[in-house]
C-alpha cells in the first residue's frame, strides 16, 4: 500500500502521520446509466481529520459506504490495512426503535460485552452517567456521543460519521466536535460528512471535496471557496454569497 | 389438583404454550427491534399452505409444514437482502399467497376442515406428546442459537451496518433467525393459531418496552407477558369454551391496555 496518494488538487495532509489505512484508487461506481463515483482516489492516514464536503447526490454516503465494505464498486481497489472502523450513520431512527435498549448496551456492542472498557468509554465523552439509561430517551446530541463511546470501545482507528449533527443544536454539536478534535490528537482518524461547509472548514485538517468525482482534497486554507462552492451549490450559494455582499456594502 | 390439571391435553397444552411462551417474545423482541414484527404473521400463512397439504396428501401436517415454512422464511430473507422486493411487499405477497394456498389445498381436503380450522385459531385438545417432544428440541436449538450468538443478534437487530462492518456473518444469521422463526411458528400453530401467532410475538415485547430500560429487561418482562397470557388464555380456553389462540391473545391484549393506563 502506497503512503502517498494524489489527485490533480491534492496536497499531502498537514497534520497527518505516514501510516495509511485506507488507500482508495480509481474507485469508480456505475449503477445503471448513472455514473455515481468516476476515478476517486485518496488515502485516509492515521491521525487525520477529514471533511467530506459536495452537494446532495454527489456520492458522498456512497463513498463512505465503498470504503466501510458495504457497498460494491464497479472500478477500482480500496485497500484497507488491518484496522478497525467505527461509523455513525446519518442521524436517524437506528436505535429509536420500539424496543429498548440501553445505553451500556449499545457500547457494549462496540466493546464485544466488556462492561469495564465500555465504561471508560462512556466516562471519556461524559456521558457514563447516563448508562442505565435507555438510548431513545436521549436528546440527539447525546445519542451522537454514545454512538462515539461505542465506536471507542471498539478500539475504532478510523471513525466515519455521516452528517452527525443535523437536528442537534448549537451547543451540543460545539460538544461533539470538541470529542472528534480529542480522538484526532490521539492519532483516530476521523472522517465526517457533512453540510456545515463553514465548521467543516474551521474543525478539519483536509478537505475532500466530491462531486462525483474529486474536485479538491488538501488543507481547508487552501480551500478556495469562491472557486468549488458555487459549483457545489449552484444557485442556492450564489444567492447566499450575494446577501453577504449586500450586508458588507451596506 | 385443580381440575383442569387433571386432563391430559391440558397438561400438553399448557406444557406447550409455556415453551412457546419463552421462545417467542425472545425471537419477538430482535424482529420487533429490527422492525420485522410481520414476518411471523406472513411465515404463519406460508405454514397453513403446508397443512393443508399435508391434510390433501394424508401426512401429518406439521410435518409437511416445517419444511414449507422454513423454505418460505429463507425465500423471504433472500428477497429482502437482495432488494429484490421491499421487504413490506415480499412479507404481503407471502401472506396472502400462503392463505390462498392454505384455504384452496383445505378445501379440497375433504373432512378436514375442523381439522384445518384448529391450525387457525389454535386447540387446547390437539396438543400430542410428540409435539411436545418437537417443540422441546425447538425450544433448546432457539435458545442455544440466540444464547451463543447474542451480542451479533443484538447488533444486527439495531445496527446492521455496523454490524456487517465489525464481521459478524449478518447474512447467515438473518437466515437462521428467519429459519428458527418458521420452526417456532409451525410449532405453535395447535395451540395459538396461524392467524394469531404473530400477536404473540409483538404485543409481549411492545408492553415490556413500555416498562423496560434495557433489551435484556424487555426480553425478561416480554417472556413474563407471554406466560401469563398463555396460562390466562388456556384456562379461560378449558373453562369457557372458546379458541385457546383467541383467549391467549386477548389476555395479552388486556394487559397491553392496562399497561397503556399505567403509562400513558
Amino acid at each position: 500500500m502506497s503512503s502517498a496518494k494524489t489527485s490533480p488538487t491534492s496536497v499531502p495532509p498537514l497534520h497527518a502521520s505516514s501510516h495509511v489505512l485506507i488507500d482508495a484508487d480509481d474507485v469508480s461506481l456505475v449503477i445503471g446509466d448513472t455514473k455515481i463515483l468516476d476515478e476517486v482516489s485518496f488515502c485516509i492516514h492515521s491521525g487525520e481529520f477529514i471533511g467530506l464536503i459536495g452537494p446532495n447526490g454527489a456520492g458522498k454516503t456512497t463513498l463512505l459506504k465503498a470504503v466501510l465494505g458495504l457497498q460494491p464498486i464497479s472500478n477500482g481497489t480500496i485497500e484497507r490495512a488491518k484496522s478497525t472502523i467505527g461509523y455513525i450513520p446519518q442521524r436517524g431512527s437506528m436505535y429509536d426503535s420500539q424496543v429498548a435498549i440501553s445505553v451500556m448496551e449499545v457500547v457494549q456492542l462496540g466493546s464485544r460485552g466488556d462492561k469495564k472498557v465500555a465504561l471508560a468509554a462512556l466516562k471519556e465523552v461524559k456521558m457514563a452517567d447516563s448508562a442505565g439509561q435507555r438510548i431513545s430517551e436521549l436528546s440527539g446530541g447525546q445519542q451522537q456521543r454514545v454512538l462515539i463511546a461505542k465506536a471507542l470501545a471498539s478500539k475504532s482507528d478510523i471513525l466515519i460519521l455521516d452528517e452527525p449533527t443535523t437536528g442537534i443544536d448549537e451547543r451540543s454539536q460545539d460538544e461533539f466536535y470538541a470529542i472528534l478534535k480529542k480522538l484526532r490528537s490521539r492519532g483516530i482518524a476521523v472522517v465526517m460528512v457533512s453540510h456545515d461547509v463553514d465548521t467543516v472548514l474551521t474543525l478539519v485538517s483536509r478537505v475532500i471535496c466530491l462531486n462525483r468525482t474529486i474536485l479538491y482534497d488538501g488543507p481547508p486554507e487552501h480551500f478556495e471557496a469562491d472557486r468549488y462552492l458555487p459549483r457545489l451549490y449552484g444557485r442556492q450559494h450564489r444567492l447566499l454569497h450575494h446577501d453577504h455582499k449586500s450586508e458588507g456594502d451596506n | 389438583m385443580p381440575e383442569i390439571l387433571q386432563y391430559g391435553f391440558m397438561v400438553r397444552a399448557l406444557i406447550a404454550g409455556l415453551l412457546i411462551a419463552l421462545t417467542i417474545p425472545l425471537m419477538g423482541s430482535f424482529l420487533v427491534a429490527r422492525r420485522y414484527s410481520l414476518i411471523a404473521d406472513s411465515l404463519a400463512h406460508v405454514s397453513l399452505a403446508g397443512i393443508g397439504a399435508g391434510l390433501l396428501l394424508g401426512f401429518s401436517p406439521v410435518l409437511v409444514a416445517v419444511p414449507v415454512t422454513i423454505a418460505g422464511s429463507l425465500l423471504l430473507e433472500y428477497l429482502r437482502q437482495n432488494k429484490r422486493i421491499s421487504g413490506e411487499a415480499s412479507l404481503a405477497i407471502l401472506m396472502s399467497g400462503g392463505l390462498a394456498i392454505a384455504v384452496v389445498l383445505a378445501n379440497l381436503a375433504r373432512g378436514a376442515r375442523t381439522d384445518f380450522s384448529s391450525y387457525l385459531f389454535g386447540s387446547i385438545t390437539t396438543t400430542s406428546m410428540s409435539d411436545i417432544v418437537t417443540l422441546l428440541i425447538a425450544t433448546v436449538i432457539v435458545l442455544l442459537v440466540i444464547g451463543s450468538n447474542y451480542r451479533a443478534l443484538l447488533h444486527i437487530a439495531f445496527d446492521e451496518s455496523s454490524a456487517r462492518i465489525a464481521g459478524y456473518k449478518v447474512s447467515l444469521l438473518n437466515y437462521v433467525l428467519a429459519a428458527m422463526t418458521a420452526l417456532i411458528v409451525v410449532l405453535s400453530l395447535r395451540i395459538v393459531g396461524g392467524l394469531l401467532i404473530s400477536a404473540l410475538l409483538v404485543i409481549p415485547v411492545i408492553t415490556a418496552s413500555r416498562f423496560a430500560k434495557s433489551f435484556m429487561q424487555t426480553v425478561i418482562i416480554a417472556m413474563v407477558i407471554a406466560v401469563i397470557a398463555v396460562v390466562v388464555g388456556l384456562v379461560l380456553a378449558f373453562y369457557v369454551g372458546i379458541a385457546a389462540g383467541g383467549a391467549i391473545v386477548i389476555s395479552a391484549l388486556a394487559m397491553f391496555i392496562v399497561s397503556l393506563l399505567l403509562k400513558p
